[in-house]
């Protein structure tokens, strides 16, 4: 069966029909094209017409000519667009020009830079010309390094090497500095939070460098649909970028299909789950014949999913290699081979994380399924950018979960389809990140009096700060490095905990093996000692933990059951920078220490998802320094309240508040933290906190700090609207947690909030 | 909270006392040593054909041993990368009245650029550069800081550069192990150091000396430095006399790795002159099949055959000489008969039981098994075709 023909099957399934919201169907697009920009070299025209491509789309075209024009670009392209040629085709033709001149290519992930590559090695061979490619990453051999360093045109690398590998020893790479003409980065969009940070502050590092040496390189950066690519190209390079964003690439058409679970418990506001939901859609594409990519929110979910529909097709010997599961974790190796299997077809479904978000290349696919939303209108769209082919027609599920944004969503399709993306927000000037980079940037080449460091803030501050550490020394107007330290070893890009943990399968006494890597705040989530670790639909038991040697020790079970921690939070205050009072309600931003801890974890049945038992953890708690915005309610109010009515309804609000503020901060959920606390150690009084989920934070509570009431008035919106009688997911939590009394205390306490005036309703 | 206070928070530096204020200097610090001659036994007989047989690169011909600069670097640290500086040198040259050791120190980062000039003209000055490990060490950390200053790099690799670790590894490591300077100079040279600074503790004594401005904390340092220097050339003379003289190497270990590195360097007739010297023992056996395989590349198929069957005779290097011998009688000689006894013949020492499983043994009787057989199909085939004119 083919895709049209399944959407004629289901739009004629009545029961399926039942619990659509919405069967949006996106038209299938033309191309438009446009001739070959002046000044593309003619062995390049050549290369495009062997090809076939006689015009170029009008985007390719337009990146091309303002890069040649000398102009730093942005580049927004959806997924297949042909946005490799934006900026292949430029540095190409440059180098063609000037055999000296240079390019960096900067991929988020290996993966990525592997398939690049690949693609420029064929232009290039086509055109016979002799341009070297390279990648450099921490698989690049000791033997081959120094022939990149050397003699590589295009050195293709992701940022955590130009980090640690490359711009600490610059000395050896004078012929890239001195020559250096294009830096060009992929997949900007991922560069958000704490990793776009640090980026950005490389990327001071290395045009620090590149002045040194006296080159003035061109950026062309290239971006999935977001609502800001231009503000975030411009906070990552410090420079004014130009945009270019009029896709000229043709699309299929899609079906876009948002599905509702059946509600099974109205008083409750209970609906069927999304797993068992998403297993039959899933499976359903999977015995039609329809290649497609199910994603879902958790490694956990990822590893059910995969577990149930390897059951579906598996062959007499138990082999079920159709069906394969893809997330962080797995071997680079294992990892690869699952792509492959993908682009020559030989896999019909795979179960993913959004670990297969990016533009890792799998080809095509025809079908997709979301498990859940996955946080971000930008990760949706990726994500079913998925599925897509350019002549053929392409069908996307979302599939909603029980969760208030899932459930959001699906009611209100057209937030998803109307609204722009959100915003990259990030904050290159975190403390933390800013004087991680300060000691790589002293480390890389001395600073001198008065020079600045990209439009960081107060150089001179963070300066003698590090000279007072005894890590730098100041002397006749220069910041000479003077410690033994190698700084860039300290600070890993992608979160703030420098080392991972490995994970070693014990199974088979004489053959121990590492099975995949965990990094360091998750850990205590999903490897405690008795957790039931999923890997590729296979259960193992965590035996050991060993926390300071960063290892987890497991053994292949088979159990029917999985496990879910639970984490307890606790905050302290460092400091307040700022506050305001109306009527007794505050409001107050400032920085705190969020010290989290799990004690115990649940065993939870497979299939029926009912509770077995429980058992302890005992980890160290883990502190993390960050940025929080809180609201506290005045005393006056809280005497309405019993105690364990006030307790409800500020759970029912935190829950709320977790479903509001993404949607108004532009961030994924799990980039902030909600928590309540009836009596705040910070204020004394019931105070709602929110609070960056990383360390020193990136910009979103100060965001929500300056909405003033907005978020509070957002989330009175959703809960009176709701239908449910005493509380459901979808507003202030169920029942059973919030109690009876629950959402009516909620309620009160928003519109005191709302309306200080003391109008009541 | 300022900023300053934040950071404080975020990372609490020790207090500590304001550094004192170094006087602006013009030029780095510097000390002149001079050694007795007596130290450096024969330096002044140094061959320079002896030194082409110990390592690849091309010398000046005729050599000078006085035009021979050694150098050696401490450093702010031992990862290397951008912010690592050599802030003390030591350089060494021979004189007709002693060795002369030169040490320049930076008492701040303004003085390393006069002390990289002065490196930057004591090298241009050499006709060699003799290191230990400074060809991945010292030269390219001096490559960076040259780079660095804005001084032209290429000055460091215009001499030939005589890297004293690879060539003290290639004869001792399969003794020692560890081929560090001290190790060597207490195992090759019989001069083992006392008090000496450990090098990881190097850089640390700088930062201190930095903070306080006590120069003193340096003469560790330095004691350290002008005694790695002077090791330099004492080993160099040594390593060019053990090679004229490898009979004087003690060790069996020493004499076959000698071997080895010749043989490698295709210094044949001087390879072969240490395996020979070598005790009898399983590295004389390795050292004659060595030599044997040599003889058959070169095509003296003869004299490979000699030294095989001699080591059959002596009773030595267990199942190899046989298989070698086989191999020649059935490819070189066409004697099949004389092929199988030799296969049967190893076949019976190779099929000893074993205390342990070993995978190599398994392999190689295995293959045994099939050549004995193919040499047996061959004998059946040769007589059928009564092309037997081979002597039963």
């Amino acid at each position: 069966m083919n895709v049209d023909q399944l959407a004629q099957v289901l739009r004629a399934d009545q029961d399926f029909m039942e619990n659509v919201t919405r069967w949006e169907v996106l038209p299938a697009r033309p191309a438009r094209y446009a001739d070959y920009p002046d000044g593309l070299d003619e062995r390049l025209r050549e290369v495009l017409r062997k090809r076939g491509i006689h015009q170029l789309y009008t985007h390719q075209a337009q990146a091309v000519q303002r890069v040649l024009a000398g102009e730093d670009v942005v580049v927004v392209t959806p997924t297949a667009s042909g946005k490799t040629m934006c900026y292949n085709l430029p540095v190409l033709s440059a180098i063609l020009k000037n055999p000296d001149a240079r390019a960096l290519y900067l991929f988020p992930t290996k993966a990525l830079s592997a398939d690049q590559v690949s693609e420029l090695y064929e232009m290039i061979e086509q055109a016979g010309v002799d341009i070297k490619t390279f990648t450099y990453d921490g698989d690049t051999p000791a033997a081959a390094r120094r022939a990149v360093r050397q003699a590589g045109h295009i050195v293709v690398t992701n940022p955590d090497m130009l980090h640690s590998g490359i711009l600490p020893h610059h000395t050896k790479w004078v012929k890239l500095f001195e020559n250096l003409r294009y830096i060009v980065i992929d997949e900007i969009h991922t560069y958000r939070g704490v990793f776009g940070s640090n980026l950005t502050n490389v990327l001071r590092r290395l045009m620090r460098l590149c002045a040194f040496y006296g080159s003035h390189p061109q950026f062309i950066l290239c971006s999935a649909t977001i609502a800001n690519p231009r503000e975030l190209a411009e906070t990552l390079t410090g420079r004014p970028v130009s945009l270019i964003d009029d896709n000229g690439a043709p699309a299929g058409e899609r079906h876009f299909v948002f599905y509702n679970p059946p509600v099974v418990n109205r008083q409750l506001g209970i609906r069927k789950g999304v797993v068992p939901e998403v297993r039959a859609i899933s499976g359903m594409l999977l015995k039609n014949g329809i290649q497609a990519i199910t994603f879902a929110r958790s490694r956990l979910v990822v590893e059910v999913l995969t577990r149930y529909l390897k059951d579906m097709v598996r062959d007499p010997m138990g082999n079920a290699g159709r069906v394969r599961g893809y997330r962080g974790g797995y071997l680079p190796t294992q990892r690869r081979e699952i792509e492959r299997g993908l682009r020559a077809g030989q896999i019909d479904a795979v179960v993913s994380t959004n670990a297969l978000e990016l533009g890792i290349d799998i080809g095509a696919l025809d079908a997709c399924v979301l498990c859940g939303y996955p946080g971000t209108i930008a990760s949706a769209w990726q994500q079913a950018g998925r599925a897509g082919r350019r002549k053929s027609t392409s069908i996307v599920f979302f599939v909603a979960s029980s969760a208030a944004i899932d459930q959001y969503i699906v009611n209100h399709p057209d937030y998803f389809l109307r609204q722009s993306p959100e915003n990259a927000l990030l904050n290159p000037d975190n403390l933390y990140i800013l004087l991680s980079h300060f000691k790589c940037a002293a480390f890389e080449l001395p600073f001198e009096d008065g020079d600045s460091f990209g439009n960081a803030p107060a150089p001179e501050e963070y300066l003698s700060f590090l000279e007072e550490s005894h890590i730098l020394h100041h002397a006749e107007g220069r910041w000479h490095w003077s410690a033994e330290d190698f700084p860039a070893s300290e600070i890993s890009l992608r979160s703030a905990a420098s080392e991972n943990f490995i994970i070693i399968d014990i199974t088979d006494a004489g053959h121990h093996r590492v099975i995949g890597e965990m990094d360091r705040y998750t850990v205590p989530m999903l490897l405690h000692e008795n957790a039931i670790y999923m890997h590729e639909g296979r259960q193992y038991q965590v035996e050991k933990l060993d926390f300071d040697a960063c290892k987890a020790y497991i053994r292949q079970v088979d159990v029917d059951y999985y496990t879910d921690a639970d984490l307890n939070v606790s905050l302290s205050l460092l400091d307040i920078e700022d506050s305001a009072e109306e009527q007794g309600f505050a409001r107050a931003l400032g920085e705190v220490k969020v010290t989290s801890l799990v004690t115990m974890f649940k065993k939870i049945k497979f299939d029926t998802h009912e509770t077995l038992g429980f058992g302890h953890v005992r980890l160290p708690e883990m502190d993390m320094h960050t940025t929080a915005c809180w609201w506290t309610l005045p005393d006056s109010l809280c005497a309405r309240f019993e105690a364990d009515a006030l307790q409800g309804g500020m759970l029912g609000i935190a829950n709320l508040m977790r479903i509001v503020a993404p949607l108004y901060l532009m961030c994924s959920p799990q980039d902030i933290a909600v928590i309540y606390q009836v009596r705040s150690p910070i204020t004394d009084k019931p105070t709602i906190i929110l609070y960056d989920n990383c360390p020193g934070g990136v910009g979103l509570a100060q965001k929500a700090y300056g909405m003033q009431g907005l978020l509070l008035e957002k989330c009175l919106d959703i809960v009176s609207r709701c239908t449910c009688a005493l509380g459901c997911p979808s507003c202030v939590g169920p029942v059973g947690e919030v109690g009876a009394d629950g959402k009516k205390t909620a309620i009160a306490v928003l519109q005191a909030w709302v309306q200080p005036a003391g109008v009541t309703p | 909270m300022n900023l300053r206070d934040k950071l404080r928070a975020v990372s609490a530096p020790a207090p500590r006392p304001a550094p004192k204020p170094q006087p602006a200097a013009s030029d780095c610090w510097r000390k002149e040593i001079t050694r007795p001659l007596e130290e450096f036994p024969g330096a002044f007989d140094l061959s320079r054909d002896t030194l082409m047989l110990m390592q690849a690169e091309e010398l000046p011909r005729p050599l000078d041993p006085t035009r021979i600069l050694y150098l050696d670097t401490e450093t702010t640290g031992l990862n290397g990368g951008a912010g690592t500086v050599a802030f003390q040198v030591g350089l060494g040259w021979l004189r007709e009245d002693g060795f002369h050791v030169r040490q320049l120190v930076m008492r701040d980062y303004p003085e390393e650029r006069y002390l990289l000039r002065e490196v930057e003209a004591a090298v241009e000055d050499a006709d060699v550069l003799c290191t230990f490990n400074g060809r991945t060490f010292d030269v390219p950390l001096l490559r960076s800081r040259f780079l660095m200053n804005r001084m032209d790099p290429d000055v460091l690799d215009a001499p030939p550069h005589i890297d004293l670790l690879h060539i003290a590894r290639r004869v001792f490591k399969l003794r020692l192990r560890r081929c560090n300077l001290g190790n060597l100079e207490a195992q090759v040279l019989g001069i083992p150091r006392e008090d000496d600074l450990p090098g990881a503790e190097v850089p640390e004594r700088y930062f201190r000396y930095l903070r306080t401005g006590e120069f003193a904390l340096l003469d560790d340092v330095l004691r350290h430095n002008e005694q790695d220097i002077a090791s330099l050339c004492v080993l160099l003379n040594r390593m060019t006399w053990l090679y004229d003289h490898p009979e004087r190497l003690g060790h069996s270990e020493d004499l076959f790795a000698m071997g080895v590195a010749l043989e490698r360097a295709k210094h044949v007739e001087e390879a072969r002159r240490c395996y020979r010297l070598l005790p009898s023992g399983a590295l004389h056996a390795q050292g004659q099949l060595r030599m044997a395989a040599g003889y058959r590349r070169e095509g003296s198929r003869a004299e490979a055959a000699r030294l095989w069957r001699e080591m059959i005779s002596r009773g030595e290097g267990g199942v190899t000489p046989f298989i070698e011998l086989a191999k020649h009688y059935e490819h070189f000689e066409r004697d099949i008969p004389r092929a199988l006894e030799m296969t049967r013949e190893a076949l019976v020492r190779a099929a000893e039981p074993r205390l342990a499983p070993d995978a190599e043994a398994e392999a190689q009787l295995e293959a045994l098994e099939k050549r004995y057989q193919r040499l047996k199909k061959k004998e059946q085939a040769q007589r059928k075709s009564g092309a037997d004119d081979v002597p039963y």
